[in-house]
């Protein structure tokens, strides 16, 4: 619910009441981008930047333009009359600004960066971050009182996305993020392959086995105890000790199973990794299939008896289709967690993006640890939006009151 | 023709019906009534095998329902349940299509099968067929109910307490629609309902239960007339009893021709009920009423005194209208 609704109303005209909201951002974004640093420059990839404020990353005139990008957003959030009008300019305030962020780097890079050296590199400073990340709230927030589809706002943030990579691919070559792309730019597609590889096969087996073990449950009262226990008890087992569990078994059955070995299954690299994102993506599933299928109405169910459904007509055709929004909220909180989990199997030599961050991490190199975050953290939005606006599809047919 | 001979039924240890006899005869509406907990609910679920019964038997045009398949026996009986249970996914055309979609009917065949059914139900095409039961108020959604209900031409209908979820108007509206069907239709009806008034309005027959047993049946007028024992009086209202009778009994059964005297002032159309003459006569001070039929023209007159004194007469005698 928009803020404004939960507020109580008083006099139309009497009050003065802005988008607090908005004000808010505004003014947040208005600090860190005169308080913070804004980029970082650094000679070579070891040594660590020094950081430049606005005025000297953007000149003056950059950092005037954004503010008075951000100004006139916050003067049209405390003007009385709250027109759709406005707040599409306000909107738009944002997006001009997420767009021209990148613009700022060129400048930035153009006036700091030395061209004779090119080892001297580029890196995002905390007042980037921490507009980008105050900027996309405010788009939430005007989402909401535009009441814009979630379809439009997912378009819109792509394209913005795609600016910044166009960006950041032609003319950015001394951003730091850039030149670690550079280096290793086989290896980061190949990783994101794996990553996905990863969580895309563990997801789907948790899907298959994760039903069946939920189907069992209803059938079996007794499984069902025993059943949400333990995989209750394997959810509270840090990844690190589950992979590290599984190492020793893994390793004896490598070593004294010809087939498993063939196979490929080792006491590190990818087994242990699909094994124990399984397992973790066992308990979201079960129990969100379980309590899907047991939450349809029982007068639906009594109404399909009734009217002479077969028990297998009755659930494929009212219980299934009725549980299934819950279900894929199940999926979508799966997605998400072996997406993260996904970047912590890199540590038993399961590949994907957390390769990055690890290696990153040890050669204290942030811009790295970046390259492999950044692309986990995308995917992990898209997988929640996509399979939310899926089940909210699924949803808007029948309000399942 | 719906027969239950001697039926039991055990939930564990505790006796949930007793030994309950009751015969619905073709085209007749047979209400259950009583308290909640009494076993009016489980007595309706087993005539179409929602549960089994334990001990005795129940007929179904003179045929045991155990010699039928369960799933084949429900879909030859319309079923309609308090909260509609119908299904949230489905819009409404496609929900009322169920039955003859499970009976394999040709799709043209269903869809004009219900489109039938929903003029019949006062639900016009184009606005209801797309929508879904979230989209409708409560009656709307119940005149799906009912719509489903009836959509396979079913010759039973059983239903249980369909109107106790609706608001008061609401589900005198729906008891107006059930009875004009009726008068239509002419289906054999089992109706569970705790509410007394609804069941004298719309039952050929009153079947009283009270702890899994029935503590008496016959027709509304029987009852009202002489109730079996205090509970079943205080079931009818008790002193209210004498209007409930009132109100099931036609102004035009009971009045006078025209006498030589001057007309009364107040006027009453000859299909009203003797209650609302009744209600008419406290209001205007008149002892007398001008009975008029539907084009407002004088045909006989109804007084206090003689309703009075026959009142007394038929308590005697039977009922005169069964």
């Amino acid at each position: 619910m928009p803020l404004k609704d939960a507020l109580p109303t008083q006099g139309r005209f009497s009050q003065w009441r802005p988008n607090w909201v908005i004000l808010t951002l505004g003014l947040a974004m208005l600090a860190a981008v005169w308080g913070l640093p804004t980029v970082s420059v650094a000679a070579n990839r070891i040594v660590s930047g020094t950081g430049y404020p606005v005025w000297q990353a953007l000149s003056w005139g950059g950092g005037a333009l954004a503010s008075l990008i951000i100004l006139a957003m916050m003067v049209l959030a405390s003007h009385p009359e709250r027109t759709r009008l406005s707040y599409v300019a306000q909107f738009a305030a944002m997006v001009l600004l997420l767009l021209l962020m990148p613009f700022g780097l060129m400048a930035a890079s153009h006036w700091l960066v030395d061209a004779s050296q090119p080892q001297a590199r580029l890196g995002i400073g905390p007042a980037y971050w921490v507009v980008m990340f105050l900027a996309l709230l405010g788009l939430i927030e005007l989402r909401l009182r535009l009441s814009l589809a979630r379809g439009w706002m997912a378009l819109l943030l792509i394209g913005i996305g795609a600016v910044w990579l166009g960006c950041a691919a032609l003319w950015l070559d001394s951003l730091a993020l850039v030149q670690e792309f550079q280096v290793r730019e086989a290896q980061f597609y190949q990783a994101i392959r794996q990553h996905l590889a990863l969580v895309t096969i563990a997801v789907s087996v948790s899907i298959v086995l994760g039903m069946g073990i939920a189907l069992l449950m209803r059938r079996f009262y007794r499984l069902q105890r025993g059943g949400f226990a333990l995989l209750n008890f394997f959810q509270t087992v840090p990844s690190l000790a589950l992979f590290g569990l599984l190492l020793a078994p893994l390793a004896w059955l490598s070593a004294n199973v010809p087939f498993a070995a063939q196979l490929g299954i080792k006491g590190i690299g990818w087994t242990p990794a699909l094994i124990a994102l399984i397992i973790y993506s066992l308990l979201p599933i079960v129990r969100n299939t379980y309590v899907a299928l047991e939450a349809v109405s029982p007068d639906v169910l009594d109404a399909a008896t009734g009217m002479g459904m077969r028990t297998s007509q009755r659930f494929w055709q009212v219980r299934v289709p009725l549980a299934l929004p819950i279900l894929l909220e199940g999926v979508r909180i799966t997605m998400v967690q072996a997406i993260g989990l996904t970047a912590v199997a890199a540590l038993i030599g399961a590949g994907g993006l957390g390769a990055f961050i690890f290696q990153g991490l040890g050669q204290a190199a942030m811009d790295m640890v970046l390259l492999g975050a950044l692309p986990i953290l995308v995917m992990a939005l898209a997988a929640d939006a996509g399979i939310g606006a899926l089940a909210a599809q699924l949803r808007r047919g029948a309000a399942y009151d | 023709m719906i027969e239950l001979r001697n039926v039991y039924k055990y939930f564990d240890d505790t006796v949930a019906v007793d030994d309950v006899s009751l015969s619905v005869p073709k085209g007749k509406f047979c209400a259950l009534v009583g308290t909640s907990g009494c076993g009016k609910s489980t007595t309706l679920r087993m005539i179409n095998r929602l549960l089994a019964h334990s001990e005795g038997e129940i007929l179904l045009d003179e045929q045991a329902i155990s010699d039928y398949d369960p799933v084949l026996l429900r879909r030859r009986i319309g079923y309609v349940i308090q909260n509609t249970g119908l299904f949230p996914h489905w819009n409404v055309a496609r929900n009322i299509g169920l039955v003859p979609r499970l009976l394999k009917w040709p799709a043209s065949q269903v869809r004009q099968r219900v489109e039938e059914l929903m003029q019949l139900l006062g639900l016009p095409v184009g606005e209801f067929a797309n929508k879904y039961p979230h989209q409708l108020s409560g009656g709307q959604a119940q005149r799906v109910g009912v719509a489903r209900a009836l959509a396979a031409d079913p010759d039973i209908l059983l239903m249980d307490e369909p109107f106790g979820a609706l608001d008061p108007i609401t589900r005198e509206k729906l008891q107006e629609m059930l009875m004009q069907l009726q008068a239509r239709l002419h289906k054999t009806i089992v109706f569970v309902t705790h509410d007394m008034d609804e069941a004298l309005r719309l039952a050929d027959h009153l079947v009283v239960m009270r702890a899994g047993k029935v503590i008496q049946q016959g027709t509304p007028l029987s009852l009202l007339q002489k109730p079996a024992d205090a509970f079943v009086d205080s079931l009818l209202g008790g002193l209210e009893r004498g209007l409930k009778q009132a109100s099931l009994t036609r102004v035009k059964d009971h009045m006078a021709p025209l006498g030589p005297t001057l007309p009364a002032q107040s006027r009453i159309p000859a299909r009203y009920t003797l209650r609302q003459a009744l209600s008419m006569m406290l209001r205007d001070h008149s002892e007398r009423l001008t009975v008029v039929d539907q084009h407002d023209m004088p045909v006989g007159e109804l007084s206090l005194r003689k309703l009075v004194k026959e009142a007394h007469s038929s308590e005697q005698g039977s009922s005169r209208e069964s």
